[in-house]
């Protein structure tokens, strides 16, 4: 069992950010909605992989990523489709577009995979920059958990906001999903974006509130929650954003 | 924010000394990561740095949620920064049209 500790740091790690990174760590193994514990711990050694890929790395210099063929430098655990999702989103996010996201499903991408395997990927980026930012090595992967993916995707999924199907906050009311929004009639975006797959979202956002802030903070410049305050939170997070080209 | 401007605090307390962490903890200068780390710890504190660290990390991660699964921005958030997205660069990035203002 892998512990996620940062007692013997010369600066301390709040509590609730080390606790959300241990469930993290624990969900990482554990059967997910469509992988199971071992595939999802394939993707998580596959995330980290990625960004000693050679191709990967020829691509990020390219004016397009399309320019550049070949393979990638991959672990052998996953399809190629699965290899190229993951070292794209793991190292060119930025660049990616809705005709690369269509031929992945053309080929035979299930889009229900790739949603689960989005969360993966931002919870593996979430806690491995953390620890690169304070001087540490990644946290070894925790070990694989029996079971099978319970494959329940919620009725009411439709393709109207993003490239992947998501539910709708509207939606959502009366299903066995409704928790997901508090039965509110809208959310932001982001937090429907990985909606395909409720878990992913929930598991994420347990990240969110603890390493950036939760949802009643985020506008109440009235008072400070962190040890920065709300400007410097949000010069951190646009400066992070604006090197990885994000534009939502 | 979206451009090379090392040394411009942006008008927030420290913001040089959380742009150049920021900048580092996405590059890959072992001895620079170092370097901005100490500074922040040593003028803001330890916890500011691990906070610091949440953020940077979180916003990484956010990013790729966003950026694999093309959600446009909102409409109120398009309408609200439409008049200087684009005077600071962002309606320039790569998937600007795909998903930004003009999405």
């Amino acid at each position: 069992m892998t512990e996620i500790s940062y007692q013997d740091l010369p600066w301390p790690v709040r509590d609730d950010v080390a606790a959300a990174q241990v469930r993290t760590w624990e969900r990482l193994g554990q059967p997910g909605t469509w992988l199971t514990g071992a595939e999802r711990l394939a993707v998580a050694a596959e995330a980290r992989n990625a960004q000693d890929c050679k191709l990967c790395a020829a691509r990020k210099e390219a004016l397009s990523p399309e320019a550049v063929q070949g393979e990638h430098d991959h672990l052998g655990q996953l399809s190629p489709l699965e290899v190229e999702q993951i070292h794209r989103i793991r190292t060119d996010p930025g660049r990616l577009s809705r005709s690369w996201f269509q031929g992945l499903v053309d080929q035979g991408m299930v889009e229900e995979r790739y949603v689960e395997t989005v969360g993966v990927i931002a919870n593996m980026v979430a806690i491995d920059t953390f620890t690169k930012g304070l001087g540490l090595d990644p946290w070894p992967l925790p070990a694989p958990q029996p079971g099978e993916p319970t494959r329940l995707r919620p009725v009411a999924a439709s393709r109207e906001l993003a490239w992947v199907h998501t539910l709708p906050p509207a939606g959502a009311i009366g299903t066995v999903d409704e928790d997901l929004y508090a039965g509110r009639p809208t959310a932001a975006h982001i937090y429907q974006a990985m909606s395909l797959v409720p878990a992913s979202v929930k598991g994420f956002f347990d990240l969110v509130v603890a390493q950036y802030l939760p949802p009643q903070a985020m506008r109440d410049f009235d008072n400070e929650y962190r040890a920065i305050n709300h400007a410097q939170i949000e010069l951190v997070a646009g400066r992070i954003s604006a090197l990885n080209q994000c534009v939502y | 924010m979206t451009g090379d401007d090392a040394g411009n605090d942006g008008g927030v307390p420290n913001g040089a000394m959380l742009t150049r962490f920021a900048n580092a903890v996405l590059g890959d200068d072992p001895g620079e990561l170092s370097a901005a780390r100490t500074a922040i710890a040593e003028t803001m504190g330890g916890a500011a740095l691990t906070d610091t660290a949440g953020v940077a990390a979180l916003f990484n991660a956010i990013d790729r949620v966003a950026d694999s699964t093309g959600i446009p921005l909102e409409d109120e958030k398009a309408a609200a920064t439409d008049s200087w997205r684009g005077a600071i660069g962002i309606d320039d990035f790569a998937a600007a049209a795909e998903k930004g203002s003009g999405a």
